[in-house]
């Protein structure tokens, strides 16, 4: 699974640590999230997408193989 | 994070304190082949055998309790040690507890079966009671290695 969490913190203008404080995680899980080294669960998914105010899956993508 | 059978984050010192000293105990008991130090107590065995080596069941005899202690310090020491949460605990690092777990008990069998196979007699009694700790062993140090990595992983923020 890909995700461009990265690309939708640059638009809103948040850092690792602000997002990581906001839903709740360490700095170092959104970090592995942005390099795809790390499928959050549903539930973090959805704290994402409301911090970003888009649905889960503009954020989140299937690739290949999933 | 909620989270299910972990104790709470206070515990971790308390259990490094404990381990560190039940470690102590056990290597300078191993070193005196059982023998010193010495508290001699009652104690009364729920199970054993009717010869002289042994204690017979269900009557009280003497035994030295250092080992005991030895032994349950080690166990809640390291209970508390592997399974307090985590300053930051996030399901990341639920996901890096769990490898640990897994990865430590492969190791830990591994060992064992090794020494099942190449080591007798009564070093392999000595194997036999260090395994009753080395999974605990093995999972902290594994899962303290991943955690030290898991934080340093941050470097590339601009």
């Amino acid at each position: 699974m890909k995700n461009n969490i990265k690309v939708e913190r640059a638009i809103q203008n948040i850092t690792q640590a602000k997002l990581a404080e906001m839903i709740g995680v360490s700095r170092q899980t959104v970090n592995a999230m942005e390099l795809n080294k790390y499928v959050p669960s549903t539930v973090l998914a959805l704290k994402i997408s409301r911090i970003f105010k888009k649905n889960v899956n503009e954020i989140f993508f299937l690739e290949k193989g999933d | 994070m909620k989270t299910r059978f972990l104790f709470s984050q206070q515990y971790k010192s308390v259990g490094w304190f404990l381990l560190i000293v039940g470690i102590l105990l056990g290597i300078i008991l191993m070193l005196n082949d059982f023998e010193y130090p010495t508290i001699e107590m009652p104690v009364y065995p729920l199970i054993g055998e009717h010869d002289v080596f042994s204690k017979p069941p269900l009557e009280w005899s003497k035994n030295n309790i250092i080992d005991e202690i030895a032994a349950i310090l080690i166990i809640i020491g390291g209970i508390f040690v592997s399974f307090s949460k985590t300053k930051d605990e996030d399901e990341y690092i639920s996901k890096i507890r769990m490898e640990s777990l897994i990865w430590a008990t492969y190791v830990n069998y591994i060992v064992l079966f090794i020494a099942i196979l190449f080591v007798f007699d009564l070093t392999f009694f000595n194997v036999m009671i260090c395994n009753m700790f080395t999974i605990l062993l093995f999972f902290i140090a594994r899962f303290q290695f991943m955690l030290y990595k898991f934080k340093k992983s941050v470097t590339d923020e601009e």
